[in-house]
């Protein structure tokens, strides 16, 4: 292709690069040049380099604490949110009457999931009088204060984010039923019961989309920001148990307006994340297996 | 020759009429606020712009957020023209006075003569008057009439009468009942209040801008913060948060009226009393004090001000819509008292002569104004030092520090956040 095509070509590209470039790019290239300045907001940035890097790694006890709590909720979050996801699919992969409808139904709270108005709504399913609380007391137990607890309150922003499993159910369900039925059949020859068609067909054959739920769950889960922020009113109380990272770069950002030091913030989740994800990339060597591996 | 006359005399008129009045523009006005006040807001706007030529579009959210998207907008030099700020946000959004427009160099436009010096002083940064405040504001104690009167127990003029009350409440009413509230950023202003009676100081001193109380005094204010849970005056910080941090008004136990009372700001009172709508219990009273305080100790600071862009190529325009909004009688009747009392006086002048001031807004605005109480800092509410101060209060109501390690730290992060905002 040359001449005038070329630059229809050019042209029709272009609104993506020129999107990509503004919203993406330069901010990306902007925000690591800030995390080596001192710059709040209102006047120019004052570079002072590594200085943000060391206050963060040696002696910000309020960022070990949000980085500890996140990694405890990612490595929460994530397994039990891919587990439940692919147990909704492996039921929803049955043919079953209204199975259209129900597939529907169990997506739904992914739509809805990261929304202001189900935080909102959490805070009053969890609160001391709340649903979950009516249903524990109606039992007979004593009520559990979701909220104030410093050992619960991570739970309530754990349970929504499990909650909105829907993509990853609809990719498990892509996977599911792209499995061939002659694999069945051949195991059922066999005499393999249930247990061991699942665990020995189903989910070594669905490994490489295991693999990418976890990579785009885990990125996600790092990321994580709507839930804890309108629950705890951003504050990541009790006593920071909810307070992730994430919420740490909006209130140095935005409340303290220090948008070099939540530029460095940002800039080491983000190698956090590149690192777990070169983790998983490496281990996946071991684990998923694709069509046509010479280990299949 | 008379044709010449006229015109040269028409052309001089319209000069004259242009050297006074700014040419028709368009602007943009911000505010936070309620319903109530939006569509106040928006109808003077509709009638200023009429009345001066200018097209003016509103930009109006509520509180929450609105200091983050003022500050993005002003790094972005995007500001409205004419926007609503918070008294502590002039230090951010104008360290040097030059952050925002000096409403001096409009003062043939802005009838500044009708605020009081000392008020507009509040307003100003480095000699320039970067903020007009619209009215001053304060917490003070509303009671639940009813609730007090079933228990058998007066408002508690002193703290020991409001623990003394507590024990009432609990025989009289039940255990689920409190004769006062006071957590998160509350606690903090209970705390400041208690050290505040009893220093005659503010925790930040605004000539100085240095912390006033040393680690012994602040300890005490922690200590008595504590013995209010003890004795079962509130709810500990923990059984609060347990109903997910929402407003008062919006709480099942302030709803029931197994809240007694509450140190809220004056103007809320139509918000706190929303249970109840027009018909409420809700009484302003000040707060109870601590034997031998020095002064009444409440939080007294200007509401909020109107502040124009230092990037705004219509400040006139602009200039002319805040000067209507504020003083002109078809701006002031409408504004009425949604922002509170209105501190220049020919507005609230008007507003009394025409009885269009909410009565509960101006009973408690009296109990304000009246108060013995020393000037505050903007910093006290800047988000770093608000930050230090909540969050180490916390770990003490979890018992995670003691009343002496607490004050200190509490310190210690405020003069750290002190330095990095100055």
């Amino acid at each position: 292709m040359g001449g005038e095509k070329q630059w229809v070509g050019l042209a029709y590209v272009a609104p993506y690069v020129i999107g990509l470039l503004v919203f993406t790019a330069i901010p990306f290239g902007a925000s690591f040049y800030l995390s080596f300045t001192d710059y709040p907001l209102l006047s120019a940035p004052i570079w002072v380099g590594l200085q943000n890097y060391i206050e963060l790694i040696f002696h910000d006890r309020t960022f070990h604490r949000a980085l500890q709590v996140t990694m405890t909720y990612v490595f929460i979050t994530v397994p039990l949110k891919l587990t439940f996801a692919l147990a909704i699919a492996y039921v929803l992969n049955y043919k079953l009457k209204f199975i259209g409808f129900f597939r529907t139904a169990y997506y739904v709270p992914s739509i809805l999931g990261g929304s202001v108005a189900i935080a909102v709504l959490w805070r009053y399913i969890f609160a001391d009088i709340g649903l979950v609380n009516m249903i524990i007391t109606g039992l007979g137990f004593e009520a559990i204060n979701f909220f104030g607890d410093p050992r619960y309150a991570l739970f309530t922003i754990t349970l929504l984010r499990v909650w909105q499993f829907g993509s990853a159910m609809v990719i498990f369900l892509a996977a599911l039923q792209s499995i061939p039925a002659h694999v069945y059949e051949a195991a059922a020859i066999d005499g393999a019961n249930k247990a061991q068609t699942f665990f020995f067909i189903t989910l070594p054959l669905i490994t490489p989309v295991i693999f990418f739920n976890l990579i785009l769950q885990m990125v996600e889960a790092f990321q994580e920001f709507n839930g804890p922020f309108i629950i705890t009113d951003g504050t990541g109380a009790p006593l920071r148990s909810t307070y992730l990272v994430p919420l740490y770069i909006y209130d140095k950002a935005f409340r303290q307006f220090d948008m070099g030091y939540a530029s460095a913030i940002a800039w080491i989740l983000f190698a956090i994340i590149m690192v777990l994800t070169l983790i998983a990339f490496w281990s996946s060597r071991h684990w998923v297996y694709y069509a046509g591996d010479k280990r299949s | 020759m008379k044709n010449t006359i006229t015109l040269a005399t028409a052309a001089a008129l319209m000069l004259t009429t242009a050297m006074t009045s700014a040419q028709a523009a368009d602007l943009r006005v911000s505010w936070w606020g309620g319903d109530a006040r939006h569509a106040a807001t928006q109808q003077a706007l509709e009638v200023c712009g009429d009345i001066h030529g200018h097209n003016i579009s509103p930009e109006f959210t509520g509180f929450d957020g609105h200091l983050e998207r003022l500050t993005t907008q002003l790094a972005g030099r995007t500001s409205p023209d004419l926007m609503q700020v918070n008294w502590p946000w002039l230090p951010l959004f104008s360290p040097d006075g030059t952050g925002l427009a000096d409403l001096n160099e409009f003062s043939d436009i802005i009838d500044l003569s009708q605020w009081d010096q000392a008020l507009l002083d509040t307003g100003m940064r480095n000699g320039a008057l970067n903020g007009l405040p619209v009215s001053i504001t304060g917490r003070v104690l509303f009671y639940n009439a009813d609730t007090y009167a079933e228990a058998g127990v007066e408002p508690p003029a002193t703290w020991d009468d409001m623990i003394a009350a507590a024990e009432t409440f609990k025989s009289e009413l039940g255990d689920s009942y409190f004769p006062f509230s006071a957590s998160r950023y509350n606690a903090m202003l209970l705390v400041s209040l208690y050290a505040t009676q009893q220093t005659g100081v503010g925790f930040i001193d605004p000539e100085t801008n240095e912390v006033n109380w040393d680690q012994a005094t602040l300890a005490e204010a922690i200590n008595f913060y504590q013995s209010l849970v003890d004795a079962g005056a509130i709810k500990s910080w923990e059984t609060d948060a347990a109903m997910g941090n929402p407003g008062l008004h919006e709480r099942g136990d302030w709803a029931a009226g197994e809240i007694g009372s509450s140190y809220e700001w004056d103007t809320t009172v139509s918000q706190i009393a929303g249970p109840w709508g027009e018909d409420h219990p809700l009484i302003p009273v000040m707060p109870p004090r601590v034997e031998g305080a020095v002064s009444d100790g409440i939080f007294r600071k200007p509401s909020m001000m109107f502040a124009i862009s230092a990037s705004s190529p219509n400040q006139e325009a602009a200039a002319e819509i805040l000067n209507c909004l504020m003083l002109e009688e078809e701006g002031v009747r409408i504004m009425e008292s949604h922002r509170g009392i209105p501190a220049a006086a020919s507005a609230v002048a008007l507003l009394e002569q025409e009885g269009l001031i909410d009565a509960n807004v101006k009973a408690a605005n009296d109990l304000v104004l009246a108060a013995d109480t020393p000037p505050a800092s903007p910093y006290f509410e800047d988000p770093a030092v608000r930050t230090a101060f909540e969050g180490v209060l916390e770990e003490y109501a979890y018992g995670l520090l003691s009343a002496e390690d607490a004050a200190a730290e509490i310190i210690r992060g405020t003069e750290q956040a002190l330095r990095r905002v100055q």
